[in-house]
């Protein structure tokens, strides 16, 4: 039963893999930040399967962690790492 | 292996099935607005279900109300980033795809 | 351990150091941004299967949330990188380009 549980966590973990190829081709920033959210939520789903198997409780709390940090990302992404800047608001508006 | 344990792997299953679909998605849709339909689906959809069969196996209460916790923080990470994201991608110029004829 | 174990660890170690190099070797800044959130991610999984779920914990927290973070913030105050370059020019095309409809 526990050797299913973490065959479905392999499943999850090339998942997170594939979407590593989408971080490298871009093509524009918000491509790469999606493909991070899904890592955010995949290692979310591996942590709790992880726990289930090896009955180690302590990990939910690290996937309740990573759920939480992984919106503080997209939420700084946007905000700070992508505002269009002064100039670009200059030239949307004229 | 019971009843229950068959539900719960079935369950997992589907799960998984949505996070590959999810995957596929971010890899082969053609624009910005496209992959975030298919993220969101892997989100909110395929850790529910993970969610779900994890939950028919805990031994407590407590267990459940911290899985629903965790998935519930995802939906609503989900449901702000998804918009922002593509607000911020409309406003800096990015124009949605269209199939060339 | 048996083998969907070894097959976990195996695509994890193999994943993590070819991640490791790529951050490293990227030429864009903001990829190699992302990068190092995934490898915060997947570091923290390292801990969780040499069974030390504390330190998990603390790599998630602190390598993969808040240094991920920080790192996004510095990443939009340098914007003379390569990859925020390109995009100001695609802005500036598509706004010419809106332009020379409206006229």
């Amino acid at each position: 039963m526990n050797a299913i549980l973490v065959g479905f966590a392999v499943v999850l973990l090339l998942t997170v893999v594939a979407g590593l190829i989408r971080v490298e081709r871009g093509p524009s920033p918000a491509d790469r930040m999606l493909a991070a959210q899904l890592f955010g939520t995949a290692g979310v789903a591996i942590l709790l399967l992880l726990s289930e198997a090896t009955a180690i409780p302590a990990l939910r709390d690290v996937a309740l962690v990573i759920a939480l940090l992984a919106a503080m990302a997209s939420v700084a992404f946007v905000k700070r790492a992508w505002h269009p800047g002064p100039s670009d608001a200059r030239g949307g508006s004229s | 292996m019971s009843a229950i344990d068959v539900v719960s792997i079935g369950l997992i299953a589907i799960g998984a099935l949505f996070f590959i679909a999810g995957s596929v998605g971010v890899l082969r849709f053609p624009d910005v607005y496209t992959r975030l339909h298919a993220l969101t689906k892997a989100d909110n959809l395929g850790l529910g279900f993970v969610v779900l069969g994890l939950a028919l196996r805990a031994d407590s209460a407590v267990v459940i109300a911290k899985l629903a916790v965790t998935w519930a923080l995802v939906v609503v990470a989900g449901a702000t980033a998804g918009p922002l994201v593509a607000e911020a991608a409309r406003t800096s110029g990015v124009h949605p795809w269209r199939r060339s004829k | 351990m048996t083998i969907a174990d070894w097959i976990f660890d195996g695509v994890l170690v193999l994943t993590l150091v070819w991640l490791a190099l790529r951050t490293l070797a990227g030429g864009q800044l903001f990829k190699s941004v992302v990068l190092y959130i995934a490898y915060g991610l997947l570091v923290a999984l390292a801990w969780v299967r040499l069974s030390a779920p504390d330190i998990a914990l603390a790599e998630a927290a602190i390598g993969a949330g808040i240094t991920g973070v920080l790192l996004l913030d510095a990443a939009g105050h340098m914007r003379g990188s390569i990859e925020s370059r390109s995009s100001r020019n695609l802005r500036a095309r598509n706004q010419s380009a809106e332009g020379g409809e409206d006229g």
